[in-house]
């Protein structure tokens, strides 16, 4: 048997650069695909909404109306003393859509019974976390307009 | 046989065909028909390829396409409701006996050495099913669609450290939109098939390398041939379940209208719109979605969707190497745990499936929660104590520490009215303790006497 000699043989050096090549290799392969299929980032909504006419009518009619800003989906609803308010409409649960129950003066999510009260915190059920609170106002001119709350989530 | 011949003179096909003729399934005292399961299976996704295919010849992917075309098929097209139907029944009836197939191996041990890879490869093809179900769900991009999909991407939001980013790259957004179609489309049509085929591939090897278990004790006796005497029932079962497949295609093309087993097309998806209340996952996600519901808002620190997820990925992984916890089944001797395990897992997920299916809470809209736990756990105790009865005659099972374990947790949250999670903590550690106490029996497994 030869001597066994200290330090790195030259079969060693080759395994490892072998290794790093295959490793570089695969993934040059791997990169481009992970970054090809993470989607691109959404424009953020900046400012405030506008409700168009059509939204308008559905919220005096149904009392509560879903309207996307940017990425964001966004509950408003006017409440029994007939201000409005606006909340996030993706539950913290699972990421169903909640709805305004104006009868019992709550926010529900109807796919596993997450309960918030009408500024977003968690009454009961699953929910980990309160809705994000947004501010929906009326304007002078009869118009509503949805916007970021200052103070973030309730 | 002069193809023949000519074939053979090329392929050398003698020892192939000499395999096929001595190629024999084990007969005992054992029933045959748990043998049958895997081959159905396989003939209800094939089933799957046919329809699915013909559906693609009219389906058109995209949210403005999607549910429009669903509905031109199943209203237009001369039997194109036919082909929905049976593609959607013949999804459940694979489920169906998949899940039969996988406690058979489970309960009669099948999975012990020398086939742990093939028990691997089938809990692989169990996950892969579970995936062509729920990406198929969102195809038709209805209202019930798009909230399941919601929920189950968002339940990848768990997953530590990658969760978000496997959440978008599963929706190809932030939220579910036309773009998760077109991923979910390339998954249910391309990818899913493919590794279905490499996985299926390799199970089929792995049995005609090592031929069929015969259960422990029940050594075979003498073989029956495979060609043509097994291949013949084979297709004899496989023509009554096609009857059967096509009798309820027929007579009930939107399903049996159970919550979980209903494919009415309904409205289309409306990402604007709340989710609606009664809604519910298909029957074989149900237990997971009680779980969510079951699961506080925050636990030990973490949050109850996550700790949830945490919980079920464990099981699935002590479900997924059980050929290896099982040492006693793995030195061919008794394995009561085992058995007792499967039993449990059965009552397990049986009392969350009915607890979600709002049994004992009446037609209200919103069922009384405490009416349906208590219903539920009287139909699960009444069900595990039956079931642990006919053990102990017909098989002198003596062994009952998870079962046990499961019914104290039914009976205390239904009953008693503790929580779901204490009384499954409760039941955990009665469960451990049963454990320690029966370790010196000689009929139970795991641990070395």
């Amino acid at each position: 048997m030869p001597p066994q000699s200290e330090g790195p043989t030259r079969r060693s050096v080759v395994d490892v650069l072998l290794g790093a090549g295959a490793l570089g290799f695969l993934a040059s392969i791997v990169y481009p695909v992970l970054r090809y299929l993470k989607p691109i980032a959404p424009q953020d909504g900046a400012g405030a909404l506008r409700l168009t006419r059509d939204e308008l009518a559905r919220l005096e009619k149904e009392h509560s109306l879903i309207v996307r800003h940017g990425p964001t989906r966004i509950l408003v609803f006017e409440d029994p003393q007939q201000r409005l308010r606006a909340c996030e409409a993706r539950c913290t649960h699972e990421g169903c859509t909640v709805q305004y129950v104006p009868g019992e003066s709550v926010v529900w999510c109807a796919c596993h019974n997450g309960r918030f009260d009408l500024d977003g915190r968690v009454l009961s059920g699953p929910p980990p976390r309160p809705l994000a609170r947004w501010v929906a106002q009326r304007d002078p001119d009869g118009s509503v307009s949805v916007a970021k709350s200052p103070e973030g989530s309730a | 046989m002069s193809l023949y011949g000519w074939l053979d003179r090329r392929y050398e096909l003698g020892p192939l065909v000499r395999f096929l003729q001595h190629k024999e399934v084990p007969v005992g005292t054992h029933s045959l028909f748990w043998y049958y399961l895997g081959g159905l299976t396989l003939f209800f996704f094939s089933v799957q390829i046919g329809t699915g295919v013909l559906l693609l010849v009219y389906y058109q992917v995209g949210e403005q396409t999607s549910y429009e075309s669903i509905r031109f098929i199943t209203t237009k097209v001369p039997f194109g409701w036919l082909l929905r139907s049976l593609h959607c029944w013949s999804a459940h009836l694979m489920i169906v006996s998949l899940v039969l197939h996988m406690f058979s191996t489970m309960l009669l041990k099948a999975y012990r050495p020398p086939r742990e890879l093939t028990w691997v490869t089938g809990f692989v093809l169990f996950a892969l099913a579970l995936g062509f179900g729920f990406s198929g769900y969102l195809l038709p991009w209805n209202e019930l669609a798009f909230f399941a999909t919601a929920v189950g991407t968002d339940s990848v939001k768990a997953v530590p450290g990658i969760g978000d980013w496997l959440m978008q790259v599963l929706r190809g957004g932030v939220d579910v939109s036309g773009n998760t179609l077109y991923r979910f489309f390339a998954l249910h049509v391309v990818i899913l098939p493919l590794a279905t085929f490499a996985v299926v591939g390799v199970h089929l090897l792995f049995i005609q390398r090592q031929g069929m278990a015969a259960p422990r004790g029940h050594a075979a006796s003498r073989g029956m041939r495979f060609f043509p005497d097994f291949a013949l029932r084979d297709l004899l079962i496989w023509l009554l379940c096609l009857l059967l497949l096509a009798s309820l295609a027929v007579f009930l093309p939107y399903g049996p209208r159970i919550p979980g087993v209903e494919w009415e097309l309904g409205r289309k998806a409306n990402p604007l719109a709340p989710a609606y209340p009664g809604i519910k996952p298909e029957w074989y996600f149900l237990w997971v979605y009680q779980l969510l519901k079951e699961f506080p808002p925050h636990l030990l620190r973490i949050e109850g969707p996550q700790a949830a997820l945490a919980v079920v990925t464990v099981l699935m992984g002590i479900w997924a190497v059980v050929p290896w916890l099982d040492r006693r089944a793995s030195r061919e001797q008794p394995s009561p745990a085992f058995t007792d395990l499967g039993v449990a897992a059965i009552l397990f997920i049986g009392f969350l499936t009915l607890e979600a299916w709002d049994i004992g809470g009446g037609a209200a809209a919103q069922p009384d929660v405490r009416a349906v736990a208590r219903a539920c756990a009287i139909l699960t105790l009444i069900g595990g104590f039956a079931a642990n009865a006919l053990r102990f005659a017909f098989f002198r099972h003596t062994w009952f520490v998870f079962t046990g374990a499961v019914l104290l947790q039914a009976a205390l949250h239904g009953l008693a009215g503790l929580s779901y999670l204490a009384a499954g903590s409760i039941g955990a550690v009665a469960a451990a303790v049963g454990l320690v106490l029966t370790r010196d029996r000689p009929a139970l497994a795991g641990k070395k006497r």
